[in-house]
C-alpha cells in the first residue's frame, strides 16, 4: 500500500508540474488567455475520469492493479509527446485568427483533445485508486495533495534551471516512474514491457535534447515580427519563473515611443527584450556624459519641464530608460523598482557597457520587487514619482484585463501622493487608445485621490500634455505657479504637443498641433475633472439613461461618465485591482450598435475569453455530471447530497485559493512566487488535514461541524487577513514566510478534511456514487478557477471570499437535508 | 480555321481567368467604398482596376473582396479595401505626384497608387514579401512602380521630396527622415495601431514649415464611424 501512496504522490507532482509547463508553453506560443482556455479544458480530464469510472465501476475495480500503472504510463508518454505533436501542421492554430477564420477551429479542437489525454489518464489512475480503496481515502488523498503541493514548488524551481521546452521530460519521467512503482505481480512482465516501451519513447525524444522542436510562436506576436527584420537574431535566451526572456538584435530597430515631430536628429538604435514573445522593453546606448535623452522629446519629459528633481522614484523601471533620463536630467538619486529579475540582471551584466553601468551607478538604487509592495514598505520622500507607459502601442485588446495591477489602484496612487515632497510631482503616461479608455481611467484615479486628499481646485494641481499618440498626466502637491503653466506651454510649442489639461484652456489650444476626430475626449476629460458631489451639470434633473453612451454635445460630470460611458473607467482599488478591465455588460448592446458585432470582440478580447472559457467548461461539466446518472439511476437516493456536498467543496476551495494568491502577491511582491507558495502551502496543509481525517468518525454531524468551522474561518479571514498583511508587510522576509505559514496552514488543514471524510461516508451508503463524486468535485474545481476570476473582477476579493464561505455553507446545509 | 478558333477560345479563357472577378470588384467599390462616402473618381477608378485577388495568398483568394484585412503571411496583412481607398483619397494625388509607400506588403496599395500617379516608390523590409511583390507587380504589367527591399525608415533620399508618403505599417514613432522627405504642402498618411487591433489613421501635413497631425478615423473590419 505504501508504494501506492508514493506512486500517487509522484503522479500528482508530475500532473501539476505539467500544468505549469503548459501554461508556459501557451503563454510563449500564443497568449496567456489562450493558455488559460486550453488548460481549463484539459483539466476537465479529472471530471471526465469520474464519469468514465462511474459507468463501469466494478469492471475498473476488478482490473485496477493493471489499469492504474497503465494509466500512469499513458499519462507520462502523452506528456512528452503532446507538445511536439501540437507543433505539427494539423494541430497548429493561431489564436489571433480564431475570431474570423473558421479553419482555426479544427486545430484548436485537436489541441484541446491532445492535452486532455495526459490529464484524463492521470486522473483515471488517481480516481481508480480512490474507488478501489475508499477506506484508505484519507491517506491516498493526502498523497495526492502532498504531491500536487510539492509539484508546484518543484516546477517553479526547475524553471530557473531548464528551458520550458525541456520541462515536459521531467513531468513525464515522474509519471512513468510512478507506474513502475506499482506493477502488479501477476502481470509484471507485460506491464513492464509497456513501461519500457514508454521509456524508449521518452528516451528517444529526450535524447534529441536541444534539437527538440523550438516553440513556434504565433506570427502575430511582437517577437515573431521583430525576427523578420533584416539581420534580426536572438542573441540571448534566459529562462526563469517570470517567463522566457529573449533578446533580439537588428540594425533597424529604433527606440522613440511617441516621438515629437519636431525631432530632427538620429533616433537611437535599440536592442529589444521580449518576455514570452511579448515586448518588455528596449535597451539603448546611454552614457553618463549625455546631456539630453530621447525621452526629452516625448510627453514623458513633462514633469521635468516644471522643475529640477533631485530624488526620483521610478516604478516598473524595466530596462532603465526612464532611469537614464532622470540621471541625464540631473537627479541626485533614483530609486528604480522593477519586479523582473532577469531583465534587471541583463541590464546589470550583459548590457553593462552599453548602458554605461547605469544600474551600478551610485545614484541608482535598484530594487527587484513589485512596485506596490515597495510603496507599502518604503518610508522615503521623493520629488518625482514616475510610472512608465501604461498599455502598449496599438493597444492590447484587453489582454491584460484579468491581470492584477496593484500599482495603479487608488490606494497605490494615494501612497505615491503621500510620498512626494511638498512641491513634488507624480507622473503617468499612456498611449492614446481608441476607444479612449486608459487615459480616462488614469485621470479618474488621479482626481479621486486628490479629492480625497482635500484638493478642491483640481486643474491647479493636475496637468496633461498630448502628442500625436501619447498623453502624460502630472499631479503636483502644491498648486501650479504661473511659471509652471508658462513652462508647459513653451514645452508644447517646442515639441508640437498640445496641452490637454491646464487652467482655463480652450479647444483651440487643445488641438493646435494634433487634431483629433473624437472631440468627445475633451468632454470626457472635463467631465471627470468636474465635482461629482454637485449635480450642477444636470439642472433639469433629467433621468439618466444608462443604455446610451455619452452625447458629445452635452456636458457631464464624473458620475455621469461612470454610469454612461461605454467602458468602465472608474478607478480600481486593491480589492479589485484590474486596471485594464474596461468591459461593461450593460453598455454592450450600445457598443455593438456603434462598432458592429464583428469588431466588438477586438475591443476587449481578454476578458471575453474568460467568459468563453467559462461557457465551454460549464457545458462540458454539465454533461459530465449528468451522464453518470444514466448508470447510477435518476431516482437513486443521496444524489442531492453528493452533488451539493462535493460540488460545493470544489467551488469553495478554489475560491479561497484564488483570493489568497492575490493577497499574498501584494504581500511578497512577486506574483509567481506568491502563487507557488500559496498553492504549495495550501495543498500540503490540506494533505495533512486529509491524513488527520482518518481519526474522525464518519457522520453527517461531523461533516456539518467541519464545514461550519470552515465557513467561520473564511469569514474571519475575509475581514482580518488583508489588514494583517498590510500591517506586517515591512517585516523581514523570513518572518513574513513564517507568518504566511501560520496564516495559510490552519484553514487549509481544516479544508483538507471534508472531501476524504465525505467519500468515506459515501462508501458506506452509496459506494457506486464515489466515482461520480470524484468527477463532480473535479468539474466544479475547474469551473471555480474561471468563476472565481470573474467574481474577483466583477465583485472584488472580499465578496469572492464571502462567496467561498457561501459555498462551504451550502455544503454544510447539505448535511442537514440528508436523511 | 481550327487554329483561329483555338486562339479565340484560348484568349477568352485567359480573359475570364485574369479578370473574371470584375463584378466582385465593382460591387466592392460600390458597397464598401462609395457606400461609405468616398467620392474621389481617381481613387474609385483605381480600386475598380486593380485585381485584388491577385494580391492575396491562394488560400485567401475567395475572400479577396471581403470587407476585411487578410493575412498575407509573415505576420502582415493586406488592408481592408476601404482603408486602401481612404488612404489613397486622403493623400490628394495628382497624375504627376511622386509618392513613396513604406511597407509594400503584397503590393496592392502600390498598384492602386500606380493607377493614379506616374511614379510610385515603395519599400519593403521583409525580403520574402518584397520579392514576391516585385514578381506579382511585374506579372501584372506595372512599370511605374519601383520596389526597394530594405529599411523604409530612412525613406528614399534619391527620389525625395515626395508629394505624398503612405506608411502602411504602423510604428510607435514617425521616422524623422520621412518628415524631412515630405514636400512643402505634402501629406503623409500613417495607421497607428496593430494590424488586427483597432488602428487610427493619422494625417501628417507640412504647411509653411509647420507640421501638424490630424487623427482621421479609427478603423478595423468596418470603419468606426458612428451609425447614428
Amino acid at each position: 500500500m505504501k508504494k501506492l501512496y508514493a506512486s500517487i504522490g509522484l503522479l500528482s507532482v508530475a500532473l501539476i508540474a505539467y500544468q505549469i509547463v503548459l501554461m508556459y508553453f501557451f503563454s510563449i506560443t500564443q497568449w496567456y488567455h489562450f493558455a488559460y482556455m486550453v488548460i481549463a479544458i484539459a483539466l476537465l480530464g479529472f471530471g471526465t475520469s469520474g464519469t468514465v469510472l462511474a459507468f463501469s465501476r466494478t469492471w475498473f475495480i476488478d482490473r485496477s492493479s493493471e489499469l492504474i500503472p497503465l494509466c500512469m504510463f499513458l499519462s507520462g508518454t502523452t506528456m512528452i509527446i503532446a507538445i511536439p505533436v501540437s507543433q505539427t501542421r494539423f494541430f497548429q492554430f493561431d489564436s489571433q485568427l480564431i475570431l474570423f477564420d473558421q479553419e482555426q477551429i479544427l486545430p484548436l479542437s485537436l489541441t484541446y483533445l491532445l492535452f486532455f489525454i495526459p490529464f484524463l489518464s492521470g486522473a483515471m489512475a488517481i480516481g481508480l485508486a480512490f474507488i478501489k480503496n475508499p477506506e484508505d481515502i484519507g491517506r491516498l488523498y493526502c498523497a495526492n495533495l502532498l504531491g500536487s503541493g510539492t509539484g508546484g514548488g518543484i516546477a517553479v524551481v526547475l524553471l530557473w534551471i531548464l528551458f520550458p521546452q525541456h520541462l515536459p521530460a521531467f513531468s513525464a519521467l515522474l509519471a512513468l516512474v510512478s507506474g513502475f512503482l506499482i506493477l502488479p505481480k501477476h502481470k509484471r512482465k507485460e506491464l513492464f514491457s509497456i513501461g519500457i516501451l514508454s521509456l524508449i519513447v521518452f528516451a528517444v525524444l529526450v535524447r534529441q535534447g536541444g534539437r527538440l522542436p523550438q516553440f513556434t510562436m504565433s506570427q502575430y506576436k511582437e517577437m515573431s515580427k521583430s525576427l523578420l527584420l533584416p539581420d534580426a537574431k536572438i542573441v540571448i535566451s534566459k529562462t526563469s519563473p517570470d517567463g522566457l526572456v529573449q533578446v533580439v538584435q537588428s540594425p533597424v530597430m529604433r527606440f522613440a515611443p511617441g516621438l515629437s515631430l519636431n525631432y530632427h536628429s538620429e533616433v537611437p538604435k535599440q536592442i529589444a527584450l521580449f518576455n514570452n514573445g511579448d515586448r518588455y522593453g528596449g535597451i539603448i546606448r546611454w552614457s553618463k556624459s549625455d546631456t539630453s535623452h530621447i525621452l526629452d522629446y516625448t510627453t514623458f519629459a513633462l514633469p521635468y519641464v516644471l522643475q529640477h528633481h533631485n530624488h526620483v522614484l521610478i516604478l516598473h523601471a524595466g530596462t532603465g530608460i526612464e532611469v537614464a533620463q532622470a540621471i541625464t536630467r540631473g537627479a541626485l538619486s533614483v530609486t528604480a523598482v522593477e519586479p523582473h529579475h532577469t531583465i534587471v540582471s541583463l541590464v546589470k551584466n550583459e548590457y553593462r557597457e552599453m548602458t554605461d553601468s547605469l544600474f551600478h551607478d551610485q545614484r541608482v538604487s535598484m530594487i527587484t520587487v513589485d512596485p506596490r509592495s515597495f510603496l507599502l514598505r518604503d518610508t522615503s520622500t521623493y520629488e518625482l514619482i514616475l510610472f512608465p507607459m501604461i498599455d502598449a502601442f496599438g493597444g492590447t485588446m484587453g489582454l491584460k484585463a484579468v491581470k492584477e495591477q496593484y500599482g495603479l489602484t487608488k490606494e497605490s496612487v494615494t501612497q505615491m501622493w503621500k510620498k512626494v515632497s511638498p512641491d513634488g510631482i507624480i507622473s503617468f503616461s499612456s498611449w492614446m487608445d481608441f476607444p479612449i479608455r486608459n487615459p480616462l481611467k488614469v485621470l479618474a484615479t488621479l482626481t479621486e485621490v486628490l479629492e480625497e486628499q482635500g484638493i478642491r481646485e483640481l486643474t491647479h494641481h493636475i496637468a496633461a500634455v498630448r502628442s500625436w499618440g501619447t498623453i502624460t498626466f502630472i499631479a503636483k502637491r502644491s498648486p501650479f505657479t504661473e511659471q509652471d503653466i508658462e513652462n508647459i506651454r513653451l514645452f508644447c510649442t517646442a515639441m508640437l504637443f498640445d496641452p490637454a489639461i491646464l487652467p482655463a484652456i480652450g479647444i483651440v489650444e487643445r488641438t493646435r498641433y494634433n487634431a483629433i476626430q473624437e472631440t468627445d475626449f475633451f468632454t470626457l476629460v472635463d467631465g471627470i475633472l468636474s465635482d461629482r458631489s454637485t449635480s450642477r451639470l444636470r439642472p433639469d434633473g433629467r433621468r439618466l439613461d444608462s443604455s446610451r453612451s455619452i452625447d458629445p454635445s452635452g456636458v457631464f460630470d464624473r458620475n455621469d461618465i461612470y454610469e454612461r460611458y461605454g467602458f468602465d473607467v472608474r478607478p480600481t482599488t486593491d480589492d479589485r485591482p484590474y486596471f485594464s478591465q474596461f468591459l461593461r455588460w450593460k453598455t454592450l448592446p450600445y457598443l455593438r450598435q456603434i462598432y458592429g458585432d464583428r469588431s466588438l470582440p477586438f475591443l476587449e478580447i481578454g476578458y471575453l475569453i474568460v467568459f468563453v472559457t467559462f461557457a465551454q467548461v460549464f457545458f462540458l461539466s454539465l454533461i459530465l455530471i449528468i451522464l453518470p446518472l444514466f448508470k447510477i439511476g435518476w431516482k437513486s437516493s443521496g444524489k442531492t447530497w453528493t452533488v451539493l456536498f462535493f460540488g460545493m467543496l470544489g467551488l469553495g476551495y478554489m475560491f479561497v485559493e484564488i483570493v489568497l494568491i492575490n493577497q499574498f502577491t501584494l504581500y511578497f511582491g512577486h506574483p509567481i512566487y506568491a502563487a507557488a507558495a500559496v498553492i504549495s502551502l495550501m495543498l500540503i496543509s490540506s494533505g495533512f488535514g486529509s491524513y488527520f481525517s482518518r481519526q474522525w468518525s464518519i457522520t453527517n454531524v461531523t461533516l456539518r461541524n467541519i464545514t461550519g468551522a470552515i465557513v467561520f474561518m473564511i469569514i474571519v479571514y475575509a475581514f482580518v487577513l488583508m489588514p494583517i498583511l498590510i500591517f506586517t508587510i515591512s517585516l523581514p522576509f523570513e518572518i513574513k514566510i513564517v507568518l504566511s505559514l501560520l496564516l495559510i496552514a490552519p484553514p487549509a488543514f481544516v479544508m483538507g478534511i471534508p472531501f476524504p471524510l465525505g467519500l468515506r461516508l459515501l462508501s458506506q451508503r452509496h459506494e457506486d456514487q464515489i466515482p461520480w463524486a470524484w468527477g463532480i468535485n473535479g468539474c466544479l474545481s475547474v469551473i471555480a478557477t474561471v468563476l472565481s476570476l470573474i467574481a474577483s473582477v466583477e465583485l472584488g476579493f472580499f465578496v469572492t471570499m464571502i462567496l467561498s464561505a457561501g459555498f462551504y455553507g451550502t455544503a454544510m446545509i447539505s448535511n442537514f437535508i440528508v436523511k | 480555321m481550327i487554329q483561329i478558333l483555338f486562339s479565340l477560345v484560348f484568349f477568352s479563357l485567359l480573359f475570364i481567368q485574369t479578370d473574371n472577378r470584375i463584378h466582385e470588384r465593382h460591387s466592392m467599390v460600390r458597397h464598401q467604398i462609395e457606400g461609405r462616402g468616398l467620392r474621389d473618381s481617381l481613387t474609385l477608378k483605381a480600386m475598380r482596376a486593380v485585381p485584388r485577388h491577385r494580391f492575396v495568398p491562394e488560400a485567401q483568394s475567395r475572400n479577396a473582396y471581403d470587407d476585411s484585412p487578410l493575412p498575407i503571411g509573415y505576420g502582415q496583412t493586406i488592408s481592408q479595401p476601404y482603408i486602401v481607398a481612404y488612404m489613397t483619397e486622403i493623400a490628394h494625388l495628382q497624375k504627376n505626384s511622386t509618392v513613396l509607400e513604406i511597407g509594400t506588403g503584397s503590393g496592392y496599395q502600390a498598384a492602386v497608387l500606380a493607377e493614379i500617379t506616374d511614379t510610385v516608390y515603395t519599400i519593403e523590409i521583409v525580403k520574402q514579401l518584397g520579392e514576391s511583390a516585385v514578381e506579382r507587380l511585374t506579372s501584372l504589367g506595372y512599370k511605374n512602380i519601383f520596389v526597394k527591399i530594405g529599411d523604409g525608415y530612412e525613406g528614399w533620399k534619391e527620389h525625395a521630396p515626395f508629394d505624398a508618403i503612405i506608411v502602411t505599417a504602423a510604428a510607435d514613432h514617425v521616422p524623422p527622415p520621412l518628415i524631412q522627405q515630405l514636400k512643402e504642402g505634402g501629406r503623409m498618411v500613417i495607421p497607428v495601431g496593430a494590424p488586427f487591433f483597432i488602428q487610427t489613421l493619422m494625417l501628417v501635413e507640412k504647411k509653411e514649415g509647420k507640421i501638424t497631425t490630424r487623427s482621421l478615423m479609427p478603423v478595423r473590419f468596418v470603419p468606426f464611424t458612428r451609425s447614428d
